[in-house]
């Protein structure tokens, strides 16, 4: 029996990760738990898109390097305009920085059926499907299942299981 | 004895019914245990693999967004599995996520390495399984659940394994013992029957005994069947025996009756041979005195000689006539037993002895009170027989001893009278006894030869036995011994 202490398994993990790579993986595993509707499934990448200032630096690229999504290659795109995002992005994570735009963005989001994420203050609440919030040294996140059903996403159970608060309900049930 | 037999018997044979069953059945009960145990083990690994595999499923999500307590929801699901003593999620860093264990069991802290390339490993402790599965999403393995179940189960089925093999041993001991009694009927019962009817038959010596046959069993019953011809062949022989026995009887009775007829014929014959002898020599006797009292004076001195000598021959025949009577009646008279004082008898004869002889010394010793037990008129004559005997011959010696006394030998009392006179040669000791046998001539000691075989035939009436020792001039002794059945002491 090769019996290993867990404290060893532990000294061999990485450092404490930062709030931005914590972000960054979540982006990429928020893809996991969500269906998007067909016209989506097509292309032959999946595209993570950041709006506006990125607070990632490169610590997003360097998260998904090598990472596929269902077979598919994840390319990270920065964009500035939110119609950039029509042509190759089904995450959307919309940065601190375009608060003020936010209604616009979600509107042209919802008929773009992109998965938006954002750590905006009250993004879910706001219209947003997921919203990152702090919950001590943990980082969170909330689901408004309205503004899924508005973008024609679905959201696995799996994920609603770890919200932190799920807005709405699920279509149907 | 037969009872001690017949409990070996049934004993055996319960035992091996016994030992048979409980060998099969141990063997049946190890080989279902070991079937048991095998399934058992191979559907506990299988249902903790399923369990295993949903948990791994649940907890994608928890380990991607690293949310505890969604994991330890989904473990705690397993609270209705009262098996599982402990669970636990690990990312792939090694962390624990979520750990479950059920009331008073502690959760892991060690884990074993899965082997490489393996989605699943288990292992079998004494009292646990362990089991561990990758957790795993998009291909890429995330993180580590595992699922420890206790054992308790599959000890408390051993359990329960144990009892009702000792519960059916026992109900089988029962049944070996009911079948044995049934076994004891036909195949025990008619072997004991068979050995208790050879035991009557060499404690009672009868042979028309015969063994009871009604025997399931085939075996039993040619030994039964046997041992009862061996008794015929016996009791056959037996029969024949006892037939040869009955002839032989009865021709010995035949011949015994023979004998005593012809004995019988004999003496009657011997005694009217003497008693009419003696008619004529009353004649020749009378006539002879007739003839010296009346014509002596016409005889010269030789003729009266001649007449003496007639008369003297006469005197004698007539004395041994009477001695063959006294004989012959000895024989064939009846005799009447009783308590005889022999010392008493001793002496009256030699006092009457001396009477006649005042002249001679002779000394007579006896002993008090030598008592006998025979026919009083026949000891007398005895008696009197020996003690004339000695009387005469120590008749030569100036003086004489004369004794009457008893000895013991070989638990016997020996009479004897003892005497020291001219004696006898030893060589013709067994002569002594014969009628007319004499040792002296009958010059030298007068007598007929009649007395002691007198004696000798007294004796034997008296199932005793009479025998003399003596050497020449120094002295004879004669012992008897009496050997009637003494009904009044």
């Amino acid at each position: 029996m090769f019996l290993l202490f867990l404290s060893s398994l532990v000294a061999s993990a990485q450092g404490p990760a930062t709030e931005s790579q914590v972000k960054a993986a979540y982006l990429y595993n928020f893809g996991k738990f969500v269906t998007w509707p067909a016209v989506r499934a097509n292309s032959d990448s999946f595209g993570i898109c950041v709006l506006g200032k990125n607070p990632f630096g490169n610590v997003l690229e360097s998260t998904v390097a090598g990472e596929s999504m269902g077979g598919k290659k994840i390319a990270v795109k920065k964009i500035s305009n939110v119609q950039e995002a029509a042509a190759s992005c089904s995450v959307l994570f919309i940065s601190s920085s375009e608060e003020r735009r936010l209604d616009a963005i979600l509107a042209a989001a919802q008929h773009m059926n992109l998965l938006t994420v954002s750590d905006i203050h009250d993004f879910a609440d706001r219209g947003g499907v997921i919203g990152l919030v702090s919950e001590g040294d943990r980082i969170r996140f909330e689901v408004n299942l309205n503004a899924a059903g508005r973008c024609h996403l679905t959201l696995s159970s799996e994920l609603l299981k770890v919200a932190v608060r799920v807005i709405g309900t699920v279509p149907g049930s | 004895m037969a009872e001690k037999r017949t409990r070996s018997i049934s004993g055996r044979l319960m035992m091996m019914n016994i030992l048979v069953s409980g060998i099969a059945l141990l063997l049946a009960c190890a080989g279902f245990f070991t079937y048991d145990q095998i399934t058992f083990r191979q559907s506990l690994v299988r249902t903790l693999s399923a369990q295993a595999q949903i948990i791994a499923s649940n907890s994608v999500s928890a380990i991607l967004f690293n949310d505890p307590q969604a994991a330890t929801t989904t473990l705690s699901a397993l609270k209705s599995f009262s098996n599982i003593s402990s669970a636990g999620i690990l990312r792939s860093d090694g962390k624990p996520l979520a750990q479950y264990s059920a009331a008073g069991q502690k959760p892991l802290v060690t884990l074993p390495q899965l082997p490489k390339g393996g989605g699943e490993a288990h292992w079998f402790g004494t009292k646990h399984l362990l089991l561990i599965r990758q957790i795993v999403s998009q291909g890429k393995s995330i993180g580590l659940v595992y699922l420890r179940a206790d054992l308790h189960e599959i000890n408390q089925r051993l359990k329960r394994y144990a009892t009702i093999t000792i519960s059916v041993l026992l109900i089988s001991l029962l049944a070996a013992l009911l079948v044995s009694g049934a076994f004891r009927k036909s195949v025990a019962q008619p072997i004991v029957q068979l050995a208790n009817t050879a035991q009557e038959v060499s404690r009672e010596k009868d042979y028309s005994v015969r063994a009871s046959t009604i025997a399931d069993n085939e075996e039993v019953r040619v030994l039964v069947t046997s041992f009862n011809q061996m008794l015929q062949e016996i009791q056959q022989r037996d029969s024949e025996l006892q037939q040869a026995h009955d002839k032989l009887e009865q021709r010995v009775s035949d011949r015994t009756r023979e004998l005593v007829s012809a004995n019988k014929e004999l003496e009657a014959f011997s005694y009217s041979v003497s008693h009419d002898l003696r008619g004529p020599l009353d004649a020749i006797n009378g006539f002879a005195y007739l003839m010296l009292k009346q014509y002596s004076a016409n005889l010269d001195p030789q003729g009266r000689n001649l007449i003496e000598q007639i008369r003297s021959g006469g005197k004698r025949m007539t004395e041994l006539i009477d001695d063959l009577l006294n004989l012959s009646r000895i024989t064939s008279s009846v005799m009447h037993s009783a308590k005889v004082d022999l010392s008493t008898i001793a002496r009256s004869i030699m006092e009457e002895l001396c009477r006649t002889a005042p002249e001679r010394k002779v000394q007579f010793t006896t002993s008090e009170n030598e008592e006998a037990f025979g026919d009083p008129h026949l000891l007398q004559i005895v008696m009197e027989n020996l003690l004339r005997n000695s009387w005469k011959y120590t008749s030569h010696h100036q003086e004489a001893h004369i004794e009457f006394g008893h000895t013991r030998a070989e638990g016997k009392t020996v009479f004897f009278v003892k005497d020291d006179g001219s004696g006898f040669d030893p060589r013709w000791a067994d002569r002594l006894f014969h009628p007319f046998q004499r040792l002296h001539s009958s010059v030298e000691f007068p007598g007929n030869g009649i007395g002691l075989a007198t004696v000798r035939r007294i004796i034997q009436r008296h199932g005793g036995e009479v025998w003399a020792q003596g050497e020449i001039e120094k002295g004879a002794t004669f012992y008897f011994t009496l050997n009637l059945p003494d009904k009044n002491v």
